[in-house]
């Protein structure tokens, strides 16, 4: 048996609720403080994400489901190294895609080409190596942002800016694929390209994280499934089972999602 | 600290990605960009110039430098003051300003402010040349004391790395630092001898914790030092360059500290 790309201990981040402004000096100290003691202080702290333990073979594609606000982008985002945790850890073999949040971390002022070589480049991509896939990533993102190419990306819409984020990310070499939301966005055509990148990079054996609300999307991809509810990981087996305790006792009131 | 140095060596490409960024955003502009760096800095030397000579005489100088050579004491101490103040200015906001990467990428976060530091550095050292010229001009001898400059440059990076670190991260926390970084950077010109020689500070009738406390600004030193690079009498006593020295190396490891303590906390508010 290989190991384990993905290795989740006990892992638990905290937040503070309802953070002001005039608070920012106490939360440093509340920091201080529970970085010394190792328990949380004060009274307005929870936990997003709690007690979560698993492992990711190579290879693997995993669905994650949940309501809202259950903790599934900030697992994305311990996965991706972005947020530390503050209680046990997460440990990953080898380098991450990650397309969180909608993005791949453009930044709204620079052009669309001048996002993809920072970006690539900040994924260890040299600029021969990003010159020589600059034109397939720009083809798949579509003509509506080939035209924009070389304008800021602020003037995007949400579309163009998830599919050039989807084409390049998609294009990293990095062995752990993780999506947030991301295809939600997209029309048909796209999506359906996107299906087909994906198939591809896990007949690769590329490993995906796949966050999503709808369900065909999940099906369609992931073998095994979590369900999460309000930060504890309730169900870890397949799509079905985590989509059955997702949908709860009533199974005709699935939202009906798209494709 | 080996850990967090190896991991920024790892990413050193990602580094100069940002700096060449960095630098290429601010000139692209003007095709003048680099002769307008030096505007600034020129066109604050003549003032002081203007002020301090023109108007009011050597009274200021100390005995020092001749009238002559102060158009070169004040550049030499200008740019190294621009040095520092293009870091407090931009080092402040590299976590804040450069969100979006941050989030959805891991990279070691120290690569963000280090960057800003780097490029400003590049900014002073495209400014030497002038320093020569002007040196070369006033008549003033080049010689081995020269050699103070890479030290002045060193110091000067360690101290400034420093506090980029910490600035960075604090200002992720209290946002209304920027808010000070003027008043500050007032205090560090006025508070280190660029217009005016140290001479003059030591022989004041201030009282003698002022005088300490004075001195143990490491820019002090620094300052010295790139005044000893075309001055070689006004090399720093041993005193003063121990001061200056511990209090770059204090400042980095205090800064890093706080980056480290710091970055779980940064990366749960950006």
């Amino acid at each position: 048996m290989t190991e384990p790309i993905i290795e989740a201990r006990d892992l638990g981040v905290q937040f503070v609720r309802n953070r002001r402004r005039n608070l920012r000096l106490r939360e440093m100290a509340i920091h201080a403080f529970r970085r010394g003691r190792r328990q949380p202080a004060g009274g307005d702290t929870f936990w997003p994400l709690r007690h979560l333990s698993f492992e990711v073979q190579p290879g693997e594609a995993l669905g994650i489901i949940g309501k809202n606000g259950t903790g599934k982008s900030t697992l994305l985002k311990l996965i991706a190294g972005v947020l530390k945790p503050d209680e046990g850890g997460v440990t990953v073999r080898g380098r991450v895609a990650p397309l969180i949040q909608l993005s791949a971390g453009f930044s709204g002022d620079l052009t669309g080409r001048e996002n993809v070589f920072l970006v690539a480049s900040l994924h260890g991509l040299g600029r021969k190596e990003i010159r020589a896939r600059f034109d397939e990533i720009i083809d798949f993102a579509g003509d509506q942002v080939r035209d924009a190419i070389d304008s800021p990306v602020r003037h995007y819409s949400s579309g163009m800016k998830v599919r050039l984020a989807f084409s390049l990310v998609s294009r990293l070499p990095h062995p752990l694929l993780l999506v947030d939301e991301a295809l939600a966005v997209g029309d048909r055509e796209f999506k359906q390209k996107c299906y087909k990148v994906i198939d591809g990079l896990l007949a690769e054996g590329r490993t995906l994280v796949l966050v999503s609300h709808s369900q065909p999307q999940l099906t369609r991809f992931c073998k095994r499934g979590f369900y999460l509810d309000r930060g504890r990981l309730v169900v870890d087996g397949t799509m079905q089972e985590a989509l059955d305790a997702y949908n709860g006792p009533k199974p005709d009131e699935v939202d009906a999602d798209d494709d | 600290m080996t850990s967090s140095l190896v991991g920024v060596w790892r990413a050193r490409n990602v580094l100069q990605f940002l700096v060449r960024r960095d630098l290429a955003i601010k000139y692209q502009q003007s095709v003048m960009g680099y002769l307008w760096s030096l505007l600034e800095p020129l066109g604050i030397g003549l003032i002081y110039y203007f002020v301090f000579v023109v108007v009011m005489g050597r009274a200021g100088l100390g005995g020092v430098v001749t009238e002559q050579e102060y158009i070169l004491y004040l550049m030499a101490g200008i740019f190294s003051f621009m040095w520092t103040s293009g870091v407090l200015s931009e080092a402040t906001g590299a976590l804040t300003g450069q969100k979006s990467l941050i989030t959805t990428m891991n990279v070691p976060r120290e690569v963000f402010p280090l960057g800003r530091v780097i490029a400003r550095s590049a900014e002073f050292l495209a400014g030497l040349p002038i320093l020569a010229l002007i040196a070369a001009l006033r008549g003033v001898d080049f010689g081995w004391w020269l050699l103070a400059l890479p030290l002045a440059i060193v110091l000067q990076l360690v101290f400034l790395t420093g506090i980029a670190l910490l600035l960075s991260s604090v200002n992720v926390m209290l946002q209304d630092i920027e808010r000070f970084m003027r008043m500050i950077q007032r205090l560090v010109f006025y508070g280190s001898p660029i217009l005016y020689p140290l001479v003059l500070v030591e022989s004041s009738s201030l009282p003698g914790w002022l005088k300490l406390l004075y001195q143990a600004n490491p820019l002090v030193g620094i300052v010295e030092i790139h005044h000893a690079v075309w001055f070689p009498q006004l090399f720093p006593s041993a005193a003063l360059l121990i001061t200056c020295v511990v209090g770059c190396l204090v400042t980095l490891v205090a800064g890093w500290l706080v980056f480290r303590w710091l970055e779980p906390a940064v990366l749960k508010e950006l």
